[in-house]
């Protein structure tokens, strides 16, 4: 008997002490437990597997186009010049998104007090962050393509993900300066330095990785995004694609995904094999693309782990 | 210039530059609801165009007339059925996307082995990150064809079954569910540990614990988590796009073959049409993008609304 735990002591009928309807209820309770416990299990692991499965299958099924010299090439199969859009778009944006959202980051983080203004500016960046992306990329059309003239462009698009995905950057860089310990800060005041010079030397500085991390997050959300695409950056390439021209009409991997299994399955020069063949490829270097992001973000995250901890 | 001058100079300068930055924030939310608004209306009041009534009412969207019976390219905007076919899919999503991200997050939170969280978290990292028309082509390639084949004896073995809102909604689910499962998650680990540790002490057993006191003590962020996830599935574009492909409500609507019949909803006409679009028939397109708009609104307010209520944070 006395390896028996407490629990089994007490269920067990055996035990005079205990009334028979108490029994009855721990029993009911046990087994409730027993019941909720195996179905959360349950329900865990099939959402487990569902993401597991979708991910291997995309790379299983693209494996192959993947090693293929074509795919690498400028032809009608091959994602050279959607490969540099990408990249040159997810540049571009960032040239836009960094200095821009790290300074309202800044403001909110360092300057603001916590009042009305910082109110406003969240709640701004909480309904931004709700409008669907097609809608930004019609806002995108009407305001840089056609009321500033900038027309289906490279500029246009890389503005209008500048939008879309500065509440993101937002939200990541005030958290990145807002770990950084107020000690620090105070120290440096506190020698007489002024604020910004307390932001230059000290606050920036030890949030870098942090800041890195929300720099490579956001690039895996612009590299991914079509919809913002559609109508600012067009679906189609000019000859000279392989410019830095920023006026140029382009697509990227996502949108030319779209458009090989969307509204320009068949047009494409390409028979239905083969355009799956080349779909199944884009999305599985996207899906690689999107985890080399991942892996960086992650070893960079240690690195302020380690920095905040020897600190 | 003295020193310190200058230092307070070059403190003011940057300071100014970085509340320009956040008010660029403010410039942009506010642009977005002012240039979409003052298109949306068009349609109502041109030469042309449609009584607000019948724009809500009807379900036959044509809004550059190609489809015209009399062949004098008539258009009619009747947006009932796309907004119909976004509600429905969205609700759909959610039904089937609230028990599973709850039940998952509270596994995460309240149960789950450590090696088994230092696997799943970051499988749900790189699973939101997931492109969205990604998960569409999937849902052309594999999904479609096994409803296909699934639907058959519903719909007659119909060729273009298989599309449709069945489809739209699966793939939604997949679209959604890390969402609502990061957001539930993190509501539930705002939860005190003394909280749990209350509830055991008292004699419960760990699921009395999870019913009876962390899930109603998590209660409102949970809320916006299913709210937010809602927001994301009524936007979703062309994951869902690519599997709905339809023209028009299906003929028969109350019944279980029109779930896997080609049908449309909001954002699938705006990412097919929109571009190719000008003039009323372009209006037509902006009065959707409101309507989203609006509706994409009422979900973050009912989140703000709920987040503030809640206890922990």
């Amino acid at each position: 008997m006395s390896t028996q735990s407490a629990s089994q002591l007490l269920i067990s009928p055996s035990m005079d002490e205990q009334p028979e309807s108490q029994s009855r209820l721990m029993r009911r309770l046990h087994r409730g437990n027993a019941i909720a416990t195996s179905v959360l299990w349950l329900i865990t692991m099939l959402v487990a597997a569902v993401f597991i499965a979708i991910i291997l299958n995309l790379i299983w099924t693209g494996l192959p186009t993947l090693f293929s010299v074509n795919f690498y090439g400028t032809g009608p199969s091959g994602i050279a010049p959607e490969l540099f859009n990408t990249f040159y778009i997810l540049i571009l944006t960032e040239i836009f998104l960094f200095p821009i959202s790290l300074g309202a980051a800044i403001y909110l983080a360092e300057y603001a007090h916590q009042g009305r203004l910082t109110t406003i500016i969240h709640f701004a960046a909480e309904t931004l962050a709700g409008v669907p992306s097609l809608v930004l990329g019609m806002f995108g059309f009407l305001v840089f393509s056609s009321d500033a003239h900038l027309s289906i462009s490279r500029i246009a698009g890389a503005l209008t993900l500048l939008c879309l995905n500065f509440p993101l950057a937002l939200r990541l860089f005030e958290d990145a300066l807002n770990r950084v310990p107020l000690d620090l800060r105070e120290g440096s005041l506190a020698l007489g330095a002024t604020r910004w010079r307390t932001i230059r030397t000290i606050v920036l500085p030890s949030a870098l990785p942090g800041l890195i991390t929300g720099l490579i997050l956001t690039a895996g959300k612009i590299i991914g995004e079509a919809a913002a695409l559609l109508f600012t950056m067009g679906l189609f390439n000019p000859a000279n694609v392989f410019t830095l021209d920023p006026t140029l009409a382009s697509d990227t991997l996502t949108t030319r995904l779209y458009y090989i299994k969307g509204v320009g399955a068949g047009a494409t020069g390409l028979n239905s094999v083969q355009e799956t063949a080349l779909a199944a490829g884009i999305s599985a270097i996207l899906i690689v693309l999107l985890l080399l992001i991942n892996l960086a973000a992650r070893v960079i995250g240690r690195l302020v782990q380690r920095k905040l901890t020897a600190a | 210039m003295h020193y310190s001058q200058r230092a307070r100079l070059s403190d003011q300068i940057a300071r100014i530059i970085f509340f320009l930055c956040a008010i660029f924030l403010i410039v942009v939310i506010v642009a977005v609801i002012a240039f979409i608004s003052s298109k949306a209306f068009n349609v109502f009041f041109e030469h042309g165009g449609t009584p607000l009534k019948t724009f809500f009412t009807i379900d036959n969207w044509d809004p550059t007339g190609e489809n015209d019976p009399s062949g004098n390219a008539v258009p009619t905007f009747g947006a009932f059925g796309l907004i119909l076919g976004s509600v429905v899919t969205t609700l759909g999503a959610m039904i089937i996307v609230t028990p599973l991200s709850l039940g998952t997050a509270v596994f995460f939170t309240e149960m789950a082995p450590k090696w088994l969280v230092s696997f799943l978290k970051p499988l749900l990292e790189i699973f939101t990150g997931v492109p969205s028309v990604v998960i569409g082509v999937l849902g052309l390639t594999v999904l479609v064809p096994f409803l296909t084949r699934l639907a058959a004896p519903l719909t007659g073995n119909l060729p273009t079954a298989g599309y449709g809102w069945g489809a739209a909604i699966l793939v939604l689910i997949i679209m959604v569910l890390p969402t609502t499962l990061s957001i539930a998650i993190d509501a539930l680990h705002a939860v005190p540990g003394s909280v749990r540790e209350a509830s055991l002490a008292l004699g419960s057993t760990r699921w009395q614990m999870m019913r009876k006191a962390i899930i109603p003590a998590a209660a409102s962020g949970l809320g916006t988590a299913v709210v937010l996830g809602m927001a994301r599935a009524i936007g979703e574009t062309l994951a869902v796009a690519l599997v709905l492909q339809g023209n028009s409500l299906p003929q028969k609507l109350f019944s279980l073959a029109a779930l896997f019949q080609p049908n449309v909803n909001i954002t699938m006409v705006i990412a097919r049409d929109f571009g190719e679009t000008s003039g009323i028939a372009q209006d037509a397109y902006w009065t959707l993008a409101f309507v989203l708009l609006v509706i994409s609104f009422i979900f973050i307010c009912i989140s703000r609304y709920l987040a503030s209520r809640s206890v922990y944070k």
